[in-house]
């Protein structure tokens, strides 16, 4: 029995229902991955469960419930809560800039007694979800090219230029790729692409010089040239492209990864737990792990591209890109192809925020599965 | 809006969505591909190189010193050795802030704030990956509580290497010298790329003496431990399968013997001077001794500056190895020596002249300490009679004197492996024509002065003994040897050498006449053994310091001390079975017979004493019941003033 065979009015909305709607394919995959990273950080800790592996599956575990209990939202209540959810983001976002916990030089975190957020995280599902309502409620013609083009770019740029102030340039290179993802998808126009592509390679310099700090332009020079000081600098990349290469095609073994063991790689356990992995499986272990992520980025897509809404298609589109993202930018750091930004792998990488932004977004997805024939009417609580 | 556009347009934006979507797909696609190339040329291609530098990041080899060579004397005793030496080492590449760390350090030991900001400096200044050493000579406790605490020290570690021992400390100074650090200079000297040994905080390179000549034989080869190693350098394991074993140096084997050395060190007492002591038939020199003397180990060690400097400022020189590198007019002692020259030149010893104190020749009086009456050549080495020789060197000049001193060795430089030494002079014509161009002519007023030992002749303790052994041996013009094997291979020995170019009844007849100088001469009451049968044959010397000619000032060990004359022994025994020579040396220590002769006779009992064969016949006559009692072993005398009258 097929979800589409279910015609009975308010059939959809019984639970047992829901939960079979739920792409379990997905879910499947997404285990597998946390699965495996929690095995990797019980490797790198020695063969411990702690103090990164038990945490590591617990709030996996708890995230994993937290997107169940999403993918049974109804559509339309996500698609009320998209600007109330980007306005929190964004008040929130200016809470951190004026009252923010300051740590390793950065201010990103807002305390609350015992809870310690990261607004920046809530932006990059609250944009997806802003954009995604935006552009449900415009035409095609108008998505393609006109002034109403305006309010997604200040949508994005809005908190972007905040995340960068903190500073967070992964994140903010994050979120203005997704937003400019979204609007992509939502069929923004080539020349508006291409201009806007060269545009951004001709501010890198202007960007190199007056808004990036000294730390960050020392990464992206270092970026360019590893080996100039690789006890220095260079080190993180140099060591990383050792444990990546010594790995070989079959890798060290499962423990015996001596770059990550013996603490050559820093972040072995956070951004640079690829490297770990690359090391101790090779390059069969790699090529099963990206066909790992392509497969949620597929099945992801797939889910957008049969959603009978343009909400539910361009926000898990949004998702999507943004897992797509945090994927490739971190594979590429982690192989010497991207500057170190601090881009984790998602689920792989041990790390709370990364897990709860990412699980939260394929909540949204489950969500848009699930509720795939759900007609939102572009009038009602629309904006635009 | 119209419901009919709100239909047309989610049409149109659909198919553009889909279209969008495989786009993206494909964005992401590549995206992969370019990883999954990316990997294949890191994990396949370059796998090779990276799996290297993984390897030379995981294992170090640790460069291990190898245990230097020992230096023994010729029993085996040990006169240098090495004893283990806890030391804490500081690497810069791996300390994050130099000052917590030594704050962290000095909570464990005690580092004074003078020798932290050199430490500051060395460690600023020191090569990448290679430590610096901040202590050594740590305690147990002082090493363990390091070690327990290098966890949170990266870039710090106490490890266990060797230190040069020098168990008599200062009797052997001079002849073993010491190791120290290597110094910019030496170690500019090996080129660009030094040996990484010479690097090693705990290498130590020879800076003096046998040490010196000898560094390489003695160096051995480093050995490293194979190790493996996390990102701070700690040691996580060691994997001794991968060792490469350190060899060790050489064993230098010397010809001196410790028991000789020693009590020449004690006689000495506070004196300046040199004593050496040679066996006659190998030509081994038994005794090489300079005094004052000097801890080495506190020069192996580090010696600090203050005391340094006490030791190069002290006017009795410790630091000067007096019986090679300090050179004296060997005053009376030259007498054999003209003696022997005139003998070789025709001389009729029974050639008399009369001694009345003083002697008028060339416009000026020339003085003797007495009044020695008629004398022949014998006589004349017996009594020590200046005026005698005033005329005696005078018959035959002075490059027959030269001829000859230089045949018994004066003013060569022997090598017997220390370097450093200084050759002195035995002047002639040729000599005085080459350094004074103003007055290249000898004049004849210079040859007395030669004829009792001053003026500008100039020689060291050991030219002095290898002079007397050539005396005693009667035949060969035996070489001296200090070092008698290196690594268990013999060194040529001393009397592998052609004979001596002189006549052996002549010989003989100096050798008479040093008999006489011990039985009846000027050292009659302080050159006697005591050892019953075995008797010594000796030559006194009583040097003036300053110029000769200058009148006759404070003789003897009074004034000033710096003013006194040197005092020489040179002396031969048994004197009917010639064994051993000797060469005594006091600086400004006054009269030969009283400063020289009794240290002379204390140092070779203890040669004769411990020589089976003369020992033997020292005791034979315990075997008559009459003679107990006054025969030997005797104990060891002591030193003291001697009854003044003895004149050189």
């Amino acid at each position: 029995m097929t979800a589409s065979a279910l015609t009975r009015p308010g059939e959809r909305e019984r639970l047992s229902v829901k939960l079979l709607e739920i792409d379990w394919r997905l879910g499947l995959l997404l285990c597998i991955i946390a699965g495996l990273g929690a095995m990797m950080l019980y490797s790198i800790a020695n063969s411990s469960w702690e103090p990164w592996a038990d945490r590591h599956l617990m709030r996996f575990g708890v995230c994993f419930v937290v997107m169940l209990i999403l993918a049974l939202v109804d559509l339309r209540v996500w698609f009320l809560s998209a600007y109330p959810v980007y306005v929190i983001g964004f008040l929130l976002l200016i809470a951190v800039e004026l009252v923010g916990h300051n740590a390793l030089g950065a201010t990103r975190w807002l305390k609350f007694g015992p809870v310690t957020i990261q607004p920046s995280e809530i932006m990059k599902i609250g944009v997806v979800l802003a954009l995604a309502r935006f552009y449900h409620g415009i035409s095609a013609k108008d998505a393609r090219l006109s002034w109403k083009l305006l309010i997604p770019a200040g949508l994005i740029m809005a908190p972007v230029v905040l995340v960068a102030h903190q500073p967070d340039l992964g994140t903010a290179v994050l979120i203005v790729l997704t937003g400019a993802g979204v609007m992509f998808m939502a069929g923004l126009s080539w020349r508006v692409l291409v201009i806007g592509a060269i545009g951004a390679v001709a501010a890198v310099p202007a960007a190199v010089l007056f808004v990036l700090h000294d730390y960050q332009v020392k990464r992206l020079t270092t970026f360019l040239d590893p080996e100039k000081d690789p006890s220095g600098d260079g080190y993180h990349i140099l060591q990383s492209k050792i444990a990546l290469g010594s790995g070989g095609l079959l890798g060290k073994g499962y423990g015996l990864g001596s770059q990550s063991q013996l603490n050559f790689l820093p972040e072995k356990h956070t951004d640079f737990i690829f490297a770990t992995f690359a090391e101790e499986f090779g390059f069969v272990g790699c090529l099963g792990l990206l066909l790992l992520y392509a497969g949620v980025i597929v099945i992801a897509l797939r889910i957008a591209s049969i959603s009978h809404s343009h909400f539910g298609r361009l926000s898990a589109a949004g998702v999507t890109c943004t897992f797509a993202l945090y994927v490739l930018i971190n594979a590429a750091m982690v192989m010497g192809l991207a500057p170190v930004v601090g881009v984790p792998m998602p689920l792989l990488s041990y790390g709370g925020t990364v897990m709860v932004t990412v699980m939260v977004g394929f909540g949204l997805v489950m969500a848009v599965r699930v509720h795939r024939y759900s007609e939102i009417s572009s009038g009602r609580g629309a904006l635009f | 809006m119209e419901p009919s556009i709100f239909f047309d347009e989610v049409n149109e934006r659909q198919g553009a969505f889909h279209r969008r979507t495989f786009l993206l797909g494909g964005f992401a696609g590549v995206g992969l591909l370019a990883m999954t190339g990316r990997l294949m040329e890191l994990q396949l291609l370059q796998a090779n190189r990276y799996q290297l530098l993984s390897a030379s990041n995981q294992f170090n080899f640790r460069l291990r010193p190898p245990p230097r060579g020992r230096v023994l004397d010729r029993n085996g005793v040990e006169i240098a050795s090495n004893r283990p030496d806890f030391r804490l080492l500081v690497l810069r590449d791996e300390v994050k802030d130099v000052d917590a760390t030594l704050d962290a350090l000095s909570q464990l030991i005690a580092i004074p704030d003078q020798r932290r900001e050199q430490l500051k400096k060395e460690i600023a200044n020191s090569p990448r990956s290679v430590p610096v050493q901040v202590a050594n000579g740590l305690t147990w406790d002082e090493f363990a509580r390091i070690n327990v605490r290098t966890p949170e020290l990266p870039g710090v570690t106490a490890e266990m290497g060797e230190a040069r021992l020098y168990p008599y400390g200062g009797a052997f100074a001079h002849v073993i010298g010491y190791v120290s650090k290597i110094n910019k200079a030496e170690l500019d000297k090996e080129g660009p790329n030094p040996e990484p040994l010479l690097l090693h905080p705990g290498f130590r390179i020879g800076k003096q003496g046998v040490e010196k000549s000898l560094d390489l034989e003695l160096r051995g080869r480093p050995g490293a431990q194979k190790v493996e190693v996390d990102a701070r350098g700690r040691v996580i394991r060691e994997d001794p399968a991968g060792d490469i074993k350190a060899i060790p140096g050489k064993d230098v084997q010397l010809t001196l013997d410790a028991d000789i050395q020693n009590r020449a060190l004690e006689v000495f007492g506070e004196e300046s001077g040199g004593a050496v002591l040679m066996d006659i038939k190998t030509g081994d020199v038994l005794c090489l001794m300079s005094a004052p003397s000097f801890d080495v180990n506190r020069f192996a060690t580090g010696i600090p500056g203050p005391e340094y400097a006490a030791l190069a400022g002290y006017e009795r020189k410790p630091l000067l190895d007096k019986a090679l590198s300090g050179t004296y007019p060997p005053g009376s002692t030259f007498k054999t020596m003209v003696a022997l020259a005139a003998l070789e030149a025709g001389y009729d010893p029974n050639t008399v002249h009369v001694c009345n104190r003083s002697w008028f020749w060339g416009g000026r009086t020339w003085h003797c300490d007495d009044s020695h009456g008629a004398q022949n050549l014998h006589g004349a080495i017996v009594t020590s009679c200046d005026i005698y020789f005033y005329q005696c060197a005078l018959s035959i000049g002075p490059d027959k004197i030269a001829e000859t001193a230089r045949k018994f060795g004066l003013g060569e430089i022997f090598d017997i492996g220390i370097p450093g030494q200084r050759k002195g002079l035995v002047p002639d014509r040729a000599y005085k024509k080459r350094n004074f161009p103003r007055d290249p002519v000898w004049h004849p007023g210079e040859t007395p002065s030669m004829g009792i030992g001053q003026g500008y002749t100039n020689l060291n303790p050991l030219q002095l003994c290898v002079q007397v052994a050539r005396i005693a041996n009667g035949q060969k013009a035996l070489l001296p040897r200090l070092i008698r094997s290196v690594g268990g291979v013999e060194r040529p020995s001393g009397a592998a050498v052609p004979d001596l170019d002189v006549n052996k009844e002549h010989l003989a007849f100096v050798r008479k006449a040093m008999a006489d100088v011990v039985l009846s001469g000027t050292a009659a009451s302080t050159g006697d053994l005591r050892l019953g049968p075995v008797k010594m044959a000796g030559k006194t010397g009583t040097a003036q310091a300053f110029n000769y000619t200058n009148g006759r000032g404070a003789h003897g060990a009074v004034g000033d001390w710096k003013g006194r004359d040197h005092a020489w022994f040179i002396a031969f025994a048994p004197y009917d079975d010639p064994r051993y020579a000797i060469s005594v040396l006091v600086e400004h220590g006054g009269f030969g017979a009283q400063a020289a002769a009794p240290r002379a006779r204390e140092i070779m009992r203890v040669a004769l004493l411990k020589d089976p064969e003369v020992r033997a016949r020292i005791e034979q006559p315990l075997d008559s019941p009459d003679s107990y009692g006054g025969v030997a072993p005797a104990p060891p005398t002591p030193i003291g003033p001697e009854p003044p009258g003895a004149v050189t």
